[in-house]
């Protein structure tokens, strides 16, 4: 462990990751905030702790990580003399890590994203002639980091502590959406937040694997610090000799996702509540935001506070009484900690280049929405308590290593900024780790992982054999 | 294909585009196409960075991926949906952005479109100061000049978009 110190500390906290982290006033002020305070009621890892009891850590203690680490990076551009930062410079930056996920949503990205739920009678055939309406008059729900730029600029609290609206701004600029007057300092300032070895993954990786007891998200987090540089533009990137540690790094980050973050249960449970709180939003329960200016307006009010992962909590708890047989069913699994059954799961690795789309998942999933319907009725189940649900793709890095010049006209420059750079000597700007030929991530970045799964929601669990003949019917949709 | 991703497809198909994500060329035209719908009202749920080549949504590009290998595997889920009326005529009143141009010159047209749009909508510059605008877009090293940001202040204007 290190001490994370800065100029004129006035207190420190001590962190189970990090070790001392000095804090000036300003720092403490703002961390002393109900609007900062509210990180401590939201669970870094959302449902996590069902499968992981000790997997409680906080928004709150991995945004102190992530203002450690950023002490430490600023002190390191400093140091190497790439960027010369004013004290002021220096602070935004440490305010901006430390305020990063202030917008967080309760259950953090589960609640944020249930504008992308499916429901399972709008993805099977159920015979329908009509197609289904999508409104897009109402605006989803925002992301995060916009969520988060509404509270450092419209909460009294945050603004009193950043001393005023017009720095709240310069600070959410740098960790939230870019608006077009930045000038090219502030550019190069957000770029020491958002490069890829960010200061975000480096802290959840080593918190949620120190939580769970999984060792694989375990990095060398002082040999990846030690070896930052920081170029002219505001790149940040490593040494050469970091190159193991950095493909380390990548590959925790890889297995932390299949193993915890993708894990059965975990995955389970959260779509279990994604689909609930779909379905009450949409039956207009429980005073849930409807859209994204409802939304805005509960985090920018007195209520703030209260939107924590109890809010969700509660909710679960009352419409275990709703009058909708589907919506209880969902609550009192979630509430009883009943978690959907597996029926069956395909995982699939393909590369990017594959020309040929169609693979075992696709067919699973083509399936799934032919025949659904049918093993609902024969098992007299309800459709609803069927969850078919897929993770996000997972890579290594976001492109596979380039091959040609014509290649290279294809990057998105946002893409390319966030992948993890390397200094190779003699070069003032770095390159990325996925075009270094001796690396491990040049040969692996083009793959892509993806679990396709069919859960059921089993209320009575003495029904094993009911389970036993479902697993039966599905062990072969995904062949076609 | 997930809501949101549905959303997306819905509306490329109502403004009669085709879905293709291969080049950066292709993929500016997706992003800034969804930026012009939601600049019409038709709220697809993407937030917009400001970016190189103007409004750009990481977000969006992932779900343009995942979208175009799914129907590239035979699995266009949005067949079963529609748009709502208010979006569908929404998006059906703009689709004369679109008209008449080849991909290149089309690229360049909504880039401009967008980036004005976002300008002003960011409260950057009035809409009544093209100088204002030509400026701003010099600065982020876009070739587009005064006349040329009149003419997008007035196509914006054609179709509601300010």
């Amino acid at each position: 462990m290190a001490s994370y110190r800065h100029d004129d500390p006035d207190k420190l906290v001590v962190d189970s990751i990090h070790g001392d982290i000095h804090l000036t006033q300003r720092e403490r002020e703002v961390i002393d905030t109900g609007s900062f305070q509210r990180l401590r009621y939201l669970k870094q890892l959302a449902m996590s702790q069902m499968a992981y009891p000790n997997a409680t850590h906080t928004r709150f203690a991995h945004s102190l990580g992530v203002f450690a680490i950023m002490t430490r990076i600023v002190e390191i551009a400093k140091k190497t003399g790439q960027i010369v930062l004013s004290h002021k410079e220096e602070e935004d930056l440490r305010l901006a890590a430390l305020l990063h996920d202030v917008g967080h949503y309760p259950y953090s990205h589960l609640m944020e994203r249930i504008d992308k739920v499916k429901l399972i009678e709008e993805q099977v055939k159920v015979g329908r002639e009509t197609k289904l309406s999508l409104d897009r008059t109402g605006t989803p729900y925002p992301e995060h980091d916009l969520v988060g730029t509404f509270i450092v600029t419209e909460q009294d609290d945050l603004l009193e502590a950043l001393g005023g609206k017009r720095r709240a701004k310069v600070i959410a600029n740098l960790f939230g959406p870019k608006r077009p007057t930045e000038n090219v300092r502030n550019l190069q300032l957000s770029k020491l937040v958002h490069s890829s070895l960010d200061m975000d993954r480096l802290d959840y990786l080593l918190r949620d694997s120190q939580a769970t007891g999984v060792p694989y998200g375990q990095i060398d987090i002082n040999y990846l610090l030690n070896n930052l540089k920081v170029s002219p533009s505001g790149m940040v990137g490593i040494s050469e000799k970091a190159v193991p540690a950095a493909e380390q790094f990548l590959f925790a980050r890889f297995f932390m996702h299949r193993t915890v973050y993708y894990h059965k249960t975990t995955f389970g449970m959260e779509e279990v509540c994604r689909q609930l709180l779909r379905r009450l939003r949409d039956q207009g329960k429980y005073e849930m935001p409807r859209d994204a200016a409802g939304i805005r307006r509960l985090v920018t009010s007195d209520k703030l506070g209260t939107f924590t992962d109890a809010y969700v909590d509660g909710i679960i708890q009352e419409s275990t009484n709703n009058d909708n047989e589907v919506i209880q069913t969902l609550a009192r699994s979630m509430q009883g900690r009943r978690p959907p059954k597996r029926l069956r799961e395909i995982n699939i690795l393909r590369s990017t280049d594959d020309p040929n789309e169609h693979h075992a998942g696709t067919t699973f999933k083509m399936n799934c929405r032919h025949n659904l319907s049918q093993l609902a009725g024969d098992f007299d189940i309800p459709l609803e308590h069927f969850i078919l649900c897929e993770t996000p793709p997972l890579r290594l890095e976001k492109r596979a290593r380039l091959v040609s010049a014509e290649e290279a006209g294809k990057i998105d420059g946002k893409d390319e900024e966030e992948l993890i750079k390397v200094f190779v000597s003699g070069e003032e700007e770095p390159k990325s780790l996925v075009d270094i030929s001796h690396s491990l991530i040049s040969r692996c970045a083009g793959l892509s992982f993806q679990s396709f799964r069919l859960y059921v929601i089993q209320e009575d669990t003495t029904k094993g054999e009911v389970l036993a003949q479902l697993r039966e019917k599905v062990k072969n949709w995904d062949k076609t | 294909m997930d809501r949101q991703q549905i959303g997306v497809k819905l509306a490329v198909d109502v403004l009669k585009l085709p879905f293709q994500v291969g080049t950066f060329r292709d993929r500016l035209i997706m992003q800034k196409t969804v930026y012009l719908a939601q600049a019409a009202g038709v709220n697809l749920g993407y937030y917009y960075h400001w970016y190189l080549y103007g409004p750009y949504s990481p977000s969006l590009t992932r779900d343009e991926f995942a979208i175009a290998m799914d129907i590239s595997a035979g699995m266009d889920e949005s067949e079963g949906w529609k748009l709502d009326d208010q979006s569908s005529k929404r998006l059906e009143d703009m689709r004369g952005i679109f008209a008449d141009l080849d991909r290149d010159a089309l690229a360049r047209k909504l880039e401009l479109l967008a980036s004005v749009h976002f300008l002003i909508d960011h409260k950057q510059a009035s809409h009544a100061d093209s100088r204002r605008i030509t400026t701003t877009l010099e600065r982020f090293k876009k070739p587009f000049t005064e006349g040329d940001v009149k003419g997008a202040l007035a196509e914006l204007k054609t179709h509601g978009l300010l």
